[in-house]
C-alpha cells in the first residue's frame, strides 16, 4: 500500500536523479536517503544496513562500535542500525551473527553522516551451527521460513532435495519408491510447491507423482523454506510455499578454494561424490569470480528388511559453473547448470489392472519380481536432463537502491521408458520411450530493491515468461498436449521496521495465457484452442519484537495457480497405480488464502518456535473417483479431475533445550487436517502427523577431535485416519503408525590448516518393517531397511 | 582494465542476445501423430479347428477400437462353437484394428515369448481343458499359450476367460507374476 504514495513522491522528487538511470527509474517506485551535511561536532551519525550474501536484510546482527565512542547494539526488524552523536575520529565497527563469517571494518567519521552497506558472508567451515539466528528479511518477511545452509547441508550430502528439506517441521515428501521423493510443505506438494533454485522458477514436469525436482541439491550454499502461501513475490504456483536454493556467493579475495565431499550408503550399495573448486582474480582482473561444483551419485536395487527391491537402481551426474563480475555499482553473473539421471522403477510397481493391484498388495512379503542386487538399470525408467543458463545484471542506483535484470532459459527432457516395449516390429520404435516430454522455458525478470535507513524496505518487479511443451508419446492419445504459455506479473512489497516492529504489505497481478496444440484422435487433424487465467493476489503481515526473548510473525498472503494441461487434458492410464485419469480444460484457476501466525521463544538454553496455518483453498483441483474403465478387458479405477473448497489447518512446533553443557534435546512436530469443505470429507494424499525427537551429546573438543557430536533420533508416524471414503475404498486401507531410530555422529579433524569432516550415520536402526502413508509404492513393498552411511567431506 | 570491464559486458550481452534469438523456436506448434510404427491391441482372436476334422472350424474375435475404454467393446463375433468330446487344435492372435488394414501383433507376442504368458480360465461349468503346446526359449522351456489344444468334455457352455500376462525377468509359468495387458472373455458353446 505504502508503495502507491511512495510513487507519487517519487515522481515529483526524481529531480535529482537527472542524468543516468533516469528512464529505468521512472517506472518504479523508490525511495532513497540524501545525506545531510552537518557543521557541528559530537552530532555525526554512522547508520546502515546489514545484509547476507544474497543482499537480503538480516535483524540481530550484534553491531560493535570501538574508537572514540564505544558502543554497541543490534540490527532491528528491518536490518538496520543507527549510532548517533558521534564526534569525528577513526571507528572501527565489528558485525557477528552465529552461521556467518564476523566482518569487521574501519569508519573514518569526518564531517559527514557515514552510510554503510554490510554483507555478511557464510562462514563455510562452521561446523555445527545449522540455522542463522537472526532472522533474514527475505521476499514475504512475516512469512515463516527455516534456512539449512553451510553444516545442515553438507551432513545430508547425497540426499535427495525431498529427503533433505523432511527434517524441516511442516515438511514431509510424497515418495514414490526409493530414489523419487517431492517435498510437501503444508501437505501440499508438486506444481503447488515452487522451487527457486539460483533465482530461477524450476519449470520441468513436476505434476506427476513420480517427477521428482530435476535438481542437485548438492550444488547449493543455502535452502530455504517458505512455509505459506507466497504468490506475492513469486508469482503462481506458490499456494503451499517455496523452495529457495540459493548457490553460495562467489569468493571477493583472491586465490582458489575448494571442497570434496564423499558418501557411501550400504542401502543401494550407493556413493555420491560431490566438490567445488572456486576462486577470484586479482589486478588487472580485480572482480573477476567463477565457481565450478558437480556430482556423481550411482545406487542400485535398495533393500528392504527382508528383500532387495528390483530395478531400482539409479545414476546421476550433475554440475554447474558460475561466473561473476563486479566494478562499482555493477554486478554480472553468469551461470550454466545441468542435471542428468536416469532411476529406475521398482518392478514389482508394474501393475496392469485393479487385480494386479490388489495381488501385489497381499504379497509384499514377498513381491513376485526378482529378489537381487544389480546395479543395472532396465526398463521400467526414467531419464531426465535438465538445464538452465542464467544470467544477471545488478546496478546499484543508489546505497539503498538496486535494480536487477535477469534472463534465464531452461530445457527440460523427461523421457519415461515403460518395462512394456512397444508391439512394434521395428526396433527403433521397440527402443522409443512410452512418454516424452520437452519443456523449453524463457523467463526475464527486472526487480528493484531498496533498503533505506528510515526503516523502510521493500522490492517491486516486472516479470514474464513463455514456455512451450512438445510431448510424443507411443500411445493412440497423447497423454499431455502440446502447449505454449505466455505469462507475465507484476508486483510490489513495502516494509516498514520500526523499534519492535515490522509492517508487511504488497499487491500482485499475474496474467497467463495459454495455446494448447492437439489432434483428433479419428480425423487426426490438429487443432488448437486458448485459455486465459489472470490474478490479484495481495499480503499483509507483521513482526512484533516483544523482548528480546520473544518474537511474533503474523502473516496473511495468497497464493494461485493455474490448473496445468495435466489436470486440464489427461486422458490415459497412470502407470502403476492401475488408474484412468481424465482431464478437464474447463479448471478454473485454484486460489489460496493463508493465514499464519508463528511464535519464537529464545533464551540461552531454549528455543521454541511454533507456526499456526489456516491455509484455506477455493477451487483446489483433484482427481475424484469415478467407477471404473476397461480397456480390451483390462480394469482401471477411473478418476476425473475436479474442483472443491478445501481446508488445510495445522501446527508445526520445534523445539531445542540445552539441558547440560554437553546435551541438547531437540523436538520438532507437524501436525496438520486437512479438510474437503465442499464435501465435508478428507482428502487423499495429506501426510499423518509426524514426530522428530532426539538428543545429542556434545563438546567443543575431545583430543584432536573437534567438536564431536552423538545424536540419537526417533522419528514417529501415526496412521492417516482421515481420509476420503469412497476414494480410498478403491485402493488399500492407510498404513498403520510407526517408529524409526537413527543415531548419526561426527566431527571435524584438523589437516594441517585445513579441515576434515567426518559423520557415521544408521538409519532404521532396527530394521523395521513399515509403510509410509505418502508412499505411493507402500501398496508394492515396504520401506526401506537399515542403512549405514558413511561421510567425508575435506575443504581446501 | 576498461578493455576487460568493456568486454565482459559486451560478452554477456551478446549471450542475452542470442538466447533471445534462438528462444522464437516454436515446435510445440507441431503436433506429433501416433508414430506408425507402432501398433496398438485391439483385437484377440480364437481360431479353433478340429484336430480330426478340419472342416470344423469356428474363429472368435473380441474387439475393443477405444483407446480411452469410453465405448464398449465389440463382442459381436466373441464366441466359439465347439463339438463335445473333441479336440481342437487352437491360435490365439492379437492383431492392431485401428488401423487399415489390420495388423498382426501375434509375432512381436512370439518373439518376446519369454516375456508373456497367455492363461485360460474356464467358467461357469465349462467342460474345457486348455493345453498350451507352444514352448518359449527360457531355461527349461515354459509354455506360452499362442497354440494350444481345446479338450472339450461333455455339452455345456460358459466362459473362457483369456489373459495376455507380461512378465519380464518373472515368467515362472504361473500366471501370478508380471501384470495383466489383455483381458476378455469368449463365450463357449460346447454342443
Amino acid at each position: 500500500m505504502y508503495c502507491f504514495t511512495a510513487n507519487m513522491i517519487m515522481l515529483k522528487s526524481l529531480k535529482p536523479f537527472a542524468g543516468k538511470a533516469k528512464g529505468i527509474i521512472i517506472i518504479i517506485c523508490l525511495s532513497f536517503l540524501t545525506t545531510s551535511l552537518r557543521a557541528q561536532n559530537c552530532s555525526l551519525e554512522i547508520s546502515g544496513i546489514a545484509t547476507d550474501e544474497t543482499q537480503e536484510p538480516l535483524a540481530g546482527v550484534a553491531v560493535q562500535l570501538y574508537g572514540p565512542a564505544g558502543k554497541g547494539g543490534m540490527t532491528d526488524m528491518s536490518g538496520r542500525f543507527v549510532f548517533d552523536h558521534l564526534c569525528p575520529g577513526q571507528y572501527r565497527m565489528t558485525f557477528t551473527i552465529t552461521g556467518l563469517k564476523p566482518l569487521s571494518k574501519e569508519v573514518m567519521l569526518r564531517d559527514r553522516d557515514t552510510v554503510l552497506r554490510i554483507a555478511l558472508q557464510q562462514d563455510r567451515k562452521h561446523l555445527h551451527e545449522v540455522t542463522i539466528t537472526g532472522k533474514r528479511i527475505k521476499g514475504v518477511s512475516t512469512l515463516a521460513s527455516t534456512t539449512l545452509s553451510g553444516d545442515a547441508l553438507a551432513k545430508n550430502q547425497g540426499k535427495s532435495l525431498g529427503q533433505l528439506l523432511e527434517q524441516i517441521s511442516g515438511v514431509s515428501v510424497m515418495q514414490s519408491g526409493p530414489t523419487l521423493y517431492k517435498p510437501s510443505i503444508h501437505g501440499l506438494t508438486g506444481n503447488r510447491v515452487l522451487l527457486i533454485n539460483n533465482g530461477v522458477r524450476q519449470e520441468g514436469q513436476q505434476w506427476g507423482e513420480d517427477h521428482a525436482p530435476e535438481l542437485d541439491p548438492n550444488s547449493a550454499g543455502s535452502v530455504t523454506v517458505v512455509k505459506g502461501a507466497a504468490s506475492i513475490r513469486y508469482g503462481s504456483d506458490a499456494i503451499a510455499g517455496v523452495v529457495l536454493m540459493d548457490p553460495p556467493s562467489l569468493p571477493d579475495s583472491p586465490g582458489i578454494a575448494g571442497d570434496i565431499g564423499l558418501e557411501a550408503a550400504s542401502n543401494g550399495r550407493k556413493g555420491n561424490v560431490t566438490g567445488s573448486m572456486e576462486g577470484a582474480f586479482d589486478k588487472s582482473l580485480k572482480g573477476l569470480a567463477w565457481r565450478l561444483q558437480g556430482t556423481l551419485q550411482r545406487a542400485g536395487n535398495f533393500q528392504t528388511p527382508f528383500y532387495y527391491l528390483d530395478n531400482t537402481g539409479m545414476a546421476e551426474g550433475s554440475y554447474s559453473a558460475q561466473l561473476g563480475y563486479h566494478v562499482s555499482g555493477l554486478e554480472l553473473n553468469a551461470s550454466y547448470s545441468q542435471y542428468n539421471s536416469k532411476i529406475g522403477i521398482f518392478a514389482g510397481s508394474e501393475v496392469g489392472d485393479t487385480t494386479d493391484l490388489i495381488q501385489a498388495y497381499n504379497n509384499r512379503d514377498k513381491p513376485l519380481v526378482r529378489d537381487r542386487f544389480t546395479y543395472d538399470i532396465q526398463r521400467g525408467y526414467q531419464q531426465i536432463n535438465h538445464e538452465v543458463m542464467k544470467v544477471d545484471a545488478k546496478y546499484r542506483l543508489s546505497d539503498f537502491g538496486d535494480l536487477e535484470l535477469s534472463y534465464a532459459r531452461q530445457k527440460d527432457l523427461r523421457q519415461e521408458y515403460s518395462s512394456d516395449i512397444a508391439y512394434s516390429s521395428d526396433p527403433k520404435v521397440q527402443n522409443l520411450p512410452e512418454d516424452w516430454f520437452k519443456l523449453i522455458t524463457h523467463s526475464l525478470d527486472l526487480v528493484y530493491d531498496h533498503h533505506s535507513a528510515d526503516g523502510f524496505s521493500g522490492s517491486m518487479g516486472l516479470s514474464g515468461e513463455t514456455k512451450g511443451n512438445v510431448y510424443q508419446g507411443l500411445g493412440r492419445i497423447p497423454l499431455i498436449p502440446n502447449y505454449r504459455d505466455y505469462g507475465g506479473g507484476a508486483f510490489a512489497i513495502e516494509r516498514y521496521g520500526r523499534g519492535k516492529w515490522l509492517l508487511e504489505g504488497g499487491l500482485r497481478y499475474d496474467y497467463l495465457w495459454r495455446q494448447v496444440y492437439r489432434y483428433d484422435i479419428n480425423t487426426l487433424n490438429d487443432y488448437h484452442s486458448a485459455y486465459d487465467y489472470h490474478n490479484l493476489t495481495g499480503t499483509l503481515g507483521a513482526t512484533f519484537d516483544l523482548s528480546h526473548h520473544f518474537t511474533m510473525d503474523a502473516n496473511f498472503g495468497m497464493g494461485w495457480r493455474a490448473p496445468n494441461p495435466e489436470e486440464m487434458f489427461i486422458n490415459g492410464v497412470h502407470a502403476s497405480a492401475a488408474q484412468f485419469v481424465t482431464g478437464d480444460s474447463a479448471l478454473k484457476s485454484e486460489r489460496s488464502y493463508n493465514t499464519t501466525l508463528s511464535l519464537h521463544y529464545k533464551s540461552d538454553k531454549l528455543k521454541l518456535d511454533a507456526d499456526l496455518y489456516d491455509n484455506e483453498i477455493r477451487n483446489f483441483i483433484y482427481a475424484e473417483p469415478i467407477g471404473t474403465r476397461q480397456i480390451l478387458g483390462v480394469g482401471y479405477h477411473a478418476f476425473q479431475y475436479v474442483q472443491d473448497d478445501v481446508r488445510l489447518l495445522g501446527a508445526d512446533i520445534s523445539g531445542t533445550w540445552d539441558v547440560l553443557p554437553v546435551l541438547s534435546l531437540t523436538s520438532k512436530t507437524s501436525l496438520l487436517r486437512a479438510t474437503n469443505r465442499t464435501r465435508n470429507g478428507g482428502l487423499i494424499n495429506m501426510p499423518p502427523a509426524r514426530f522428530q525427537n532426539g538428543l545429542t551429546l556434545h563438546r567443543e573438543s575431545l583430543g584432536k577431535l573437534m567438536q564431536p557430536y552423538f545424536t540419537l533420533q526417533n522419528v514417529s508416524v501415526l496412521r492417516q485416519g482421515y481420509i476420503v471414503p469412497d476414494q480410498e475404498q478403491l485402493l488399500p486401507p492407510p498404513p498403520p503408525a510407526y517408529s524409526l531410530w537413527n543415531v548419526s555422529m561426527g566431527a571435524a579433524l584438523p589437516v594441517g590448516k585445513k579441515q576434515l569432516d567426518l559423520s557415521f550415520a544408521v538409519e532404521n536402526l532396527t530394521n523395521k518393517v513399515y509403510s509410509d502413508y505418502m508412499n505411493q509404492f507402500r501398496y508394492f513393498a515396504y520401506d526401506l531397511g537399515v542403512n549405514f552411511i558413511l561421510r567425508a567431506r575435506f575443504s581446501f | 582494465m576498461k578493455f576487460i570491464r568493456k568486454n565482459i559486458i559486451g560478452l554477456a550481452a551478446l549471450g542475452l542476445a542470442l538466447a533471445l534469438w534462438t528462444s522464437c523456436n516454436k515446435d510445440e506448434q507441431v503436433v506429433s501423430p501416433p508414430l506408425p510404427g507402432n501398433e496398438f491391441m485391439t483385437t484377440v482372436k480364437l481360431i479353433a479347428v478340429n484336430a480330426n476334422d478340419p472342416s470344423d472350424a469356428d474363429t472368435a474375435s473380441w474387439v475393443d477400437l477405444d483407446p480411452a475404454g469410453s465405448r464398449q467393446p465389440d463382442l459381436s463375433n466373441a464366441f466359439l462353437d465347439l463339438k463335445a468330446n473333441a479336440t481342437y487344435n487352437v491360435q490365439l492372435q492379437f492383431w492392431d484394428e485401428s488401423k487399415t488394414p489390420a495388423e498382426d501383433i501375434t509375432p512381436e507376442i512370439k518373439e518376446r515369448a519369454n516375456y508373456h504368458l497367455i492363461c485360460f480360465t474356464p467358467q461357469g461349468g465349462l467342460n474345457l481343458t486348455v493345453n498350451r503346446t507352444d514352448h518359449d526359449g527360457n531355461n527349461p522351456p515354459l509354455p506360452v499359450g499362442l497354440q494350444d489344444n481345446f479338450v472339450t468334455g461333455a455339452a455345456s457352455s460358459g466362459d473362457l476367460n483369456v489373459k495376455l500376462r507380461h512378465q519380464p525377468n518373472v515368467k515362472d509359468g504361473t500366471c501370478d507374476p508380471g501384470s495383466t495387458d489383455a483381458d476378455v472373455d469368449f463365450q463357449i458353446n460346447i454342443q
